[in-house]
Parts: structure tokens; sequence; C-alpha cells
């Protein structure tokens, strides 16, 4: 991160080749079409690029902060469209199974989305609905509580449940909260 | 903006961490924390556990035109150009040299083969040595151990890594599963999802063991691989062993 502070694009070439599969994945979730998903993941790059002595290791990996800047900037334009994309009936792709040939560094890194999926499957289908539409959809809790006819108390609760779900299926693993 | 009290802040706080707040919530929220810094883990905690959620969405190759378009615009900006790519033809070329290379360390290890055996038999026993005189060291009262698991432990593998206090770390892989001739078992410690060859576990029988040549301090894992004799610059397989740091 420092010699991309010091604006050396190779070491951003690098960054982006190592974490742009999993910003545009991201990126393409939350914007729900090809066009908007790669304006989303240019902007959060560049974004990177230009703010690269905003990384503080502290709070978390690179991957992690690039990610939070792709969500952040994601939710942003979620909600200034005039007519957002609704992504809330959006069924999942299967996700591509690896080849026993893959890079190490991806057989770990999906080896972490693995673990991930199996912590949202643990998730009663209400909790993982209200997560969803906040994290990926851009709702506040307020729309979430109108959209789906329920009081604000219940959506909060269910955000607190799912979060605390998450973190106990970790603690249960014995592995830490990926960072 | 009215201020918040501590039971509004628990209130929002994990809609904060989710991003679901308003704008005008999630300024009270961070006023309130600009206020009171002693809460700002809870929600450093809170965010670390909603952040997975970006994990969850099936993985997409992004399109070639935007590591283009991204880097036009950076290279503008930047102060030294993006080294070039190895091509191709330069990485075929660099298999061929490693072929020749591992072909004759091949011949090499047939004729020294006998030897060989002694030396890694001295070497494990030398390993074991230093873990016990580690052991009851007073510069190691308390050796950390970490159990590795992976396919090899479900076929019966004990891995184990020793870390010391002075941060050296061994690995003995007991009833390790039979590796190819002409491969070897590899290790990894892994730190910010970057791998790092960290030393070979040539076996001696059933048994290996190896110096760890990467710091532990930091790391997010150690794994071992089989990799081409001599060990690889990057994994070219999936772990056998593995464990979470």
């Amino acid at each position: 991160m420092s010699l991309i502070e010091g604006g050396d694009a190779g070491a951003f070439a690098a960054l982006y080749d190592r974490h742009g599969r999993a910003a545009y994945s991201l990126a393409h979730r939350m914007m729900g079409e090809r066009q908007a998903a790669e304006d989303l993941a240019q902007d959060a790059f560049l974004k990177v690029w230009r703010s690269a002595s905003g990384y503080r290791p502290e709070r978390g990996s690179v991957r992690t902060w690039v990610l939070s800047i792709v969500h952040n900037r994601g939710i942003d334009q979620l909600r200034s469209m005039a007519s957002r994309r609704r992504t809330q009936d959006r069924v999942e792709q299967t996700a591509p199974r690896s080849q026993p040939s893959e890079a190490f560094a991806e057989a770990w890194r999906n080896r972490q989305r693995e673990q991930v999926r199996d912590a949202l499957g643990t998730l009663p289908a209400e909790q993982l609905k209200i997560l969803e539409l906040a994290y990926f959809s851009g709702y506040t809790h307020v729309e979430i509580s109108d959209l789906l006819g329920l009081p604000l108390g219940t959506v909060k609760g269910r955000m607190r449940l799912g979060l605390k779900k998450i973190r106990e299926y970790f603690d249960q693993e014995n592995v830490a909260v990926p960072r | 903006m009215s201020p918040m009290d501590d039971k509004s802040f628990d209130d929002l706080k994990e809609a904060y961490a989710l991003g679901a707040l308003p704008d005008d919530e999630r300024a009270t929220v961070e006023a309130y924390l600009a206020l009171h810094p002693e809460r700002q883990g809870e929600i450093d905690d809170l965010s670390g556990v909603a952040g997975l959620l970006a994990l969850a969405p099936p993985e997409q190759d992004p399109p070639e035109d935007l590591r283009r378009r991204l880097m036009q615009v950076v290279e503008s900006e930047s102060t030294s150009p993006e080294p070039a790519r190895r091509s191709t033809s330069s990485w075929f070329g660099w298999l061929g040299d490693f072929r020749n290379v591992a072909l004759g360390a091949a011949a090499l290890l047939v004729v020294g083969l006998l030897s060989w055996n002694v030396l890694l038999l001295g070497d494990v026993q030398d390993l074991q040595g230093e873990v016990e005189q580690a052991r009851t060291s007073d510069q190691a009262k308390q050796p950390r151990e970490i159990k590795l698991g992976g396919a090899w432990a479900e076929q019966g593998a004990k891995a184990e890594v020793t870390a010391l206090k002075d941060d050296r770390a061994i690995l003995i892989v007991e009833d390790m599963p039979s590796v190819p001739e002409d491969r070897t078992g590899q290790v990894w410690v892994i730190r910010d999802d970057k791998p790092e060859p960290s030393g070979l576990l040539d076996p001696s029988g059933n048994m290996a063991a190896t110096a760890i040549t990467t710091p532990l301090k930091d790391a997010d894992a150690i794994a071992v691989t089989v990799e081409p004799a001599g060990g690889s610059d990057e994994p070219t397989s999936d772990p056998v062993l593995v464990q979470e740091l």
C-alpha cells in the first residue's frame, strides 16, 4: 500500500489483479448488471488509488478495505438513483467450482468464501433477507421495515441476531473472523 | 441533530455497521463515536462481521476492459510505469528451464540417495531435539502448538507446528502420506492472502520435519501443498494441510 501511496502504478496493478475479482463480484451483486458494476468497480479502485493513505492496517486487511470502499460507494450510488434496481428477489447463481490447478491464493480466498457462505447458511431466512436488503441493496432500516411490513424494532432485532449468529458460527468453528 | 445516548447507540449500531442508516442517523452515530471513542471497538467488530457479506456473492471475472481503462487513468497520474508483464513465451521458456534443472536435480538425487536419507534422518532428529530443547529453555517456556487440519490429517497424518517465543517455528508431520519422488511438501505462511514459501517438507520414512523460514507473527494461516521437487515460488495445488492462526 505504501508503494501505491507513493504513486507506483505497478503496485496498483498488482493490487487490482489480486482483489479485482472480489470487488467486481460485490459490485455486480449490488448493482445487478454489468455496466453499472463496471462503473462502480472503476470508481472504487480509483478511490483506492487516490486515497491509499487512508488505509489503516489495524482495521483489517487490504481486501476488507477495498471491499468496504466498493460497498460504501455502491450504497451511495444505489441511494442516489431515482429509480433504483430492486435486488431483493435476485437469486444467487451457484458459485463456480475451483479447479485443482488453481493458484493457492485463489483457493485460500475460496475457502474463506465457503466459510462465509456456510455461516450465512446457518441464518434463518428472515434474518438473511434483512441483512441482504441492507448490505447489498442499500436499503435503510426504515425502508426495509416499510418494504417488508415489519415493525422497525423487528428489523433492528433481526439485524442484531443475524450478525451475532455469523460471529457465533466462526467462534464455534474455532476460526477467526476473516479480516 | 440531537445528541445520542448510550441506549440509542446500542439500538442503531448493527444498522450502522451494515450501512443501513440514513445520512442523518449515520452522522448522529459518528458524532457519538467522536465523543465516546471507547465504543469504536464495538463498531469495528460489527463492521468486520458485516463486511463478511462482501465475500458471499458468486465470483465473477471483471471485464478485461476494466483493467485497461483503470490503468490508463492510473498511469497518467503515476510517478512510475507498470512493470511489463511476463510474456507467455518467456513463461514457457521458464518452464522449460525448470524442467531441465529438475531433471538434473533428479539425476543427482539418485546418485546421492543413500547419503541423503541419512541426512534427512539426522535433520528430523536435530529438529525434534531443537523443539525439546526450546520447550525446556528459559527463552521459550510456553511454546505455542498449532495442529494442522486438511486432507492429510483426514488420512491420519498428525501435523503440528511448534511456534517458539523468538519467532522460530518448526513443523513436524507424523504418519505423512506418501508423496511421489518428483514432488515435495512445501510449507507456506499466508499473510494478507499472499502465500510466502516457508520451507520444504521432505519425508524420512513416514515422518517429516522442517524449520519454518517465515515468521508466524501477524500471519493469517499456515499451509502445506504438494509441489514439484525443489519447491515452487507460488503454490500450484490446493493445500493438504492448513490451519488459520
